[in-house]
C-alpha cells in the first residue's frame, strides 16, 4: 500500500515539473515577430536552461522592483525598457540582485539558475555573455515577460 | 509540538536549525567594497586595452572572477583612481552580497579596481593586480 502511494506521488511530482516546464514558441519563432527598438531603449532577455534541477523553483523575476515573469526551466522572455540603470531579481527566501546599465539600443542577457544552500533552493540572477546566451536561447521556449506593464 | 515524538520533533529542530543557518548565511555574504567616484566620460579610444593571458582575480567578497587572454576592453572615461574600461563584445561582473556589472579602472597597465556603471562607485581591488597588456 504504501509503496504504491510512494509511486502514486513520485509520477504527480513529476507530472507536475513537467507541466511546469516553459512550452511556448522557440526563439527563432519569436524573433521573427519581435518589434525593432525604439529609439532611446534597450532591450533585456531573461532565460532559464532546461535543467530539471531545481525545476519546482519558479520565482517571479523582478526588474527594478516591478514583477516582469517568472523563472521557468526552458524559458525566456524579452522586455523593452529606456536606457537607464537597473537591478533584477528573483524573489526567494534570499534575494541576490544583478546590476547594470542598459544603454540605448542594447541587448543585456541575464541568466536565471538554481542554487542550492543546505535545505533551501533560490534562483540566482547574473548577467551572462550575448555568445554564450544566444546560443541557449535557441533552444528555450517563450513564456512571455511583462506582468506589470511599465507606467 | 507535544504532538511529535522526541525522535521526530528533534529531527524537525534539526531542519528548522539548518534552514536558518541556511538563510543566515546566504544574507551574510559580504558586500563589495565600495568608495565614491565621480566619473568623466571620454570619447572613444583609439586603441582598445587588451590582455596577452588570462588574469584570475580573487575578490575580497571571497569570490573569484577570470579576465580571459585576448579579452580587449575600451576607455569609456575616467575616474581620478584610472582609466575605466569596459569589455568589448562582452560583459564583465564581479560578486558579493549582489552582482554588478563592472567596469576596469587601471592605471599604468595596474588594475585599481572596478567602476559599478549602475551605482556610479568605485570598487577598489586590494591588492591591485598588474596586467599583461598586448596581443595574446
Amino acid at each position: 500500500m504504501r509503496r504504491t502511494f510512494l509511486k502514486f506521488a513520485g509520477v504527480a511530482s513529476l507530472a507536475a515539473i513537467l507541466a511546469a516546464c516553459a512550452s511556448g514558441p522557440k526563439f527563432q519563432e519569436v524573433i521573427a515577430g519581435t518589434p525593432n527598438l525604439k529609439a532611446g531603449e534597450g532591450r533585456i532577455y531573461f532565460f532559464r536552461s532546461s535543467s530539471m534541477l531545481g525545476a519546482a523553483i519558479q520565482p517571479e523575476i523582478r526588474l527594478n522592483g516591478q514583477v516582469v515573469g517568472n523563472s521557468r526551466p526552458g524559458g525566456f522572455f524579452y522586455l523593452d525598457r529606456p536606457a537607464g540603470n537597473y537591478a533584477a531579481s528573483a524573489a526567494t527566501e534570499t534575494e541576490k540582485s544583478a546590476s547594470f546599465v542598459l544603454q540605448s539600443g542594447e541587448t543585456k542577457y541575464l541568466r536565471t539558475s538554481p542554487s542550492f544552500g543546505i535545505i533551501v533552493g533560490r534562483i540566482v540572477v547574473e548577467l551572462e555573455s550575448p555568445e554564450k546566451a544566444k546560443a541557449e536561447l535557441l533552444s528555450l521556449s517563450y513564456t512571455g515577460g511583462e506582468k506589470t506593464p511599465a507606467k | 509540538m507535544n504532538f511529535l515524538s522526541s525522535k521526530c520533533r528533534s529531527r524537525v529542530l534539526l531542519a528548522l536549525t539548518i534552514s536558518l543557518a541556511a538563510l543566515v548565511s546566504a544574507a551574510c555574504a559580504p558586500m563589495v567594497p565600495i568608495e565614491g567616484a565621480t566619473f568623466t566620460p571620454i570619447a572613444a579610444s583609439a586603441s582598445p586595452l587588451q590582455l596577452s593571458t588570462e588574469v584570475n582575480l580573487k575578490l575580497s567578497t571571497g569570490y573569484s572572477r577570470t579576465l580571459p587572454a585576448g579579452s580587449s576592453w575600451r576607455a569609456v572615461g575616467t575616474l581620478p583612481q584610472g582609466t575605466v574600461y569596459q569589455r568589448i563584445n562582452d560583459v564583465f561582473t564581479i560578486e558579493g552580497r549582489q552582482v554588478h556589472e563592472a567596469y576596469l579602472v587601471v592605471q599604468r597597465s595596474a588594475l585599481l579596481g572596478f567602476y559599478l556603471p549602475a551605482e556610479g562607485i568605485f570598487s577598489p581591488l586590494t591588492p591591485s593586480v598588474s596586467l599583461p597588456l598586448g596581443a595574446p
